[in-house]
């Protein structure tokens, strides 16, 4: 039973890929950048969804880690000559040494005070790439060198975000998960139970922390501009918490889902209503929290139209 | 056991808060911005000076954010967007009709009023006691819809208002602005107001009850939604008080509300969460820091945002309850 549900997840994933791999080359330049970004925001929202999902640590500040990945590649780009690609692991490490250095302390507080204490951390970050001029060139940003890269960043974007998928569905079906779930649900019953919640904790935000960090190098390369204002951007929080939220946190189809409705809908809305679309998101996140918190994954459980077991 | 943990932690918060108040004068004369002579020393008054008036308006929004924390335990995100709302509200009084800032606050504090129970009403009332997280969210969706409901109509420019700009001389070289004493004299006296009201007048009591235990509240005829919107309305005034106040100090524009969300929220961590003049402690506290970071570090007005978050955070992990907070349970 397991198995046929695994083979059948795993066809959809193939089918899914092999589209998006054909894709590029069919279409114009503009298009490939816009399904280029909605999977950098599938990368974001299944890694937030891993310590907000899974173990129930909502964090308002994930952008930090995203911001870290984009200003690894683009030092290293632009100061010391770098290839990119070896950048985004530079990126990823420092951006996992960050998430342990802040999750030892932070990851102990509950509910609500993680969540601000993130959006503090996430500010702070923000600030000291601002004062840290030697660094990170300060609020002028860094301007990295003209290419025509839409393919390249397209099918490093695509390997990354099959990797997330590939991580989160382990989460989701390992021992790993179960335990994260369990620290979600009740965590002092689960460490009575003799699950090392520190140590799950601090590994479920160590996953969450790395594949932003890619997905912000690779965006780096491909937007060629980054400034503090821009990569610690609070509304990329904000876009990756209201995907998730929207597809069904606590699942792996729910935020590629959430993600492929929603950024497309944004995309398209953002042209015509500059600021009214920024309002009605705003809504939005009122109205999914007060009536679909499970998302649509959720109401279609509640439903009835889909399987507990069939959608994780 | 338990006392003895206590008397640490209370210990150690002590230890961090000293700490807290030297660093920014080591790092000065690190950078040999402290000579200790005539002038320096009154530079330094001045900017404590400006620090404990800058104080009194935080600690009044603070009380905002702690009220609604101590009756219904609920985080409001969207605190300081109503502080920026509030600024708003008073320049546009200001420019559109010609009304004094502080005369406005007859206009804008009903008007705050009732955006606060509406959005109890509708909104925040239904999910009390439910998962901690969904308030947090509706009240975050809640700030998102305001700043950009602002930004469309006043767009994202800066905007001040020309109050009282210049200077009170207290002696040859110390002086205070004038608009600073007037917002402190006045966030003195709506803090008090408000302290009295809660003690002394039958709303007031029925709050501090509704705080202690809503449900024994109830049994003793308290309509808890009545006082849950009582709350919420006079949280959102004292938030809009809040924003005349530093409209006339600072230029803001829609992007500002954020800073202050995270500055009452590093207040009411500091004086104990719920607790009332633990509140008006803690803001002051975190003005003159933050005053003196931006006198003695170079560069240093960048930093001033890092230490509200510092402070917050060292605070929770320290000690929870803050200066004065309850135990925690």
């Amino acid at each position: 039973m397991a198995q046929k549900e695994h083979l059948r997840n795993f066809g959809m994933l193939a089918i899914f890929t092999i589209v998006l791999c054909v894709l590029p080359s069919q279409i114009n330049l503009y298009l490939r950048s816009v399904i280029m970004f909605t999977m950098m925001y599938v990368v974001l929202s299944l890694s937030w969804n891993i310590i907000s999902g899974y173990t129930g640590y909502v964090s308002f500040g994930h952008v930090m880690f995203y911001g870290i990945g984009a200003y690894a590649t683009g030092i290293l780009v632009v100061d010391y000559g770098w290839h990119w690609v070896p950048t985004l692991f530079v990126g990823v490490f420092v951006s996992f040494v960050v998430s342990q250095c802040i999750g030892y302390p932070v990851l102990r507080l509950k509910g609500p005070y993680f969540a601000i204490a993130m959006l503090g951390a996430a500010e702070g970050t923000r600030v000291v790439a601002t004062v840290w001029e030697s660094l990170t060139h300060g609020g002028l940003g860094i301007g990295l060198p003209n290419v025509e890269n839409s393919f390249e960043t397209y099918f490093a974007m695509l390997v990354v975000m099959l990797i997330t998928i590939g991580v989160s569905y382990w989460v989701g079906h390992s021992r790993f998960g179960i335990r994260l779930n369990a620290i979600r649900e009740d965590e002092i019953a689960a460490e009575s139970m003799g699950i090392n919640t520190t140590f799950y904790k601090l590994a479920a935000f160590g996953l969450s922390a790395i594949f932003p960090a890619a997905a912000g190098g690779i965006q780096a390369y491909k937007i060629l501009y980054i400034d503090p204002e821009t990569e610690f951007f609070i509304l990329i929080t904000i876009y990756m918490k209201l995907f998730a939220l929207f597809g069904g946190k606590g699942t792996v189809i729910g935020p590629i889902l959430g993600t492929f409705i929603l950024y497309i809908v944004q995309e398209i809305t953002w042209i015509e209503f500059p600021t009214a679309h920024l309002i009605a998101f705003g809504i939005f996140i009122i109205l999914v929290a007060r009536f679909m918190p499970r998302g649509l994954i959720g109401y279609a459980i509640n439903r009835g139209w889909a399987r507990k077991g069939m959608v994780h | 056991m338990q006392e003895k943990a206590e008397i640490r932690s209370k210990y150690r918060l002590a230890m961090f808060l000293v700490g807290a108040y030297t660093i920014p004068f080591g790092i000065g004369i690190y950078t040999d911005n402290v000579i200790f002579d005539l002038q320096w020393l009154a530079d330094l008054t001045t900017v404590l000076l400006n620090g404990i008036m800058q104080g009194g308006v935080y600690a009044m929004f603070a009380v905002g954010l702690t009220l609604i924390f101590g009756v219904m335990r609920i985080i409001n995100v969207a605190h300081g967007e109503m502080v920026m709302l509030g600024a708003y509200l008073t320049w546009m009084f200001f420019f559109y009709v010609g009304i004094d800032p502080l005369l406005a606050l007859f206009l804008t504090l009903p008007i705050a009023f009732v955006i606060g129970v509406l959005i109890q009403k509708l909104l925040l009332n239904a999910v009390i006691g439910g998962p901690e997280l969904t308030p947090l969210l509706i009240t975050f969706g809640l700030g998102l819809t305001i700043i950009h409901i602002v930004e469309a109509v006043f767009t994202t420019d800066y905007r001040t208002i020309p109050y009282a700009p210049d200077a009170f001389q207290i002696t040859e070289s110390i002086a205070v602005g004038r608009s600073k004493i007037i917002s402190f004299v006045m966030a003195s006296f709506i803090s008090f107001s408000v302290f009295f009201f809660l003690k002394i007048h039958r709303i007031g009591k029925a709050i501090r009850a509704t705080a202690q235990n809503a449900d024994v509240a109830m049994v003793c005829g308290i309509n808890i939604y009545n006082i849950y919107m009582i709350t919420s309305g006079l949280a959102a005034a004292l938030a809009v008080a809040g924003g005349a106040l530093v409209s006339i100090q600072f230029g803001f524009n829609p992007e500002t509300g954020i800073l202050y969300t995270l500055q009452a929220f590093a207040i009411i961590v500091l004086g104990g969460r719920g607790h009332y003049i633990g509140a008006l402690i803690g803001g002051i506290m975190l003005a003159v820091i933050e005053s003196l970071i931006s006198f003695m570090i170079p560069n240093g007005t960048a930093m001033v945002e890092i230490a509200s978050y510092g402070l917050m955070v060292f605070v929770l992990l320290i000690r929870p309850r803050g200066l004065m907070g309850p135990k925690e349970n």
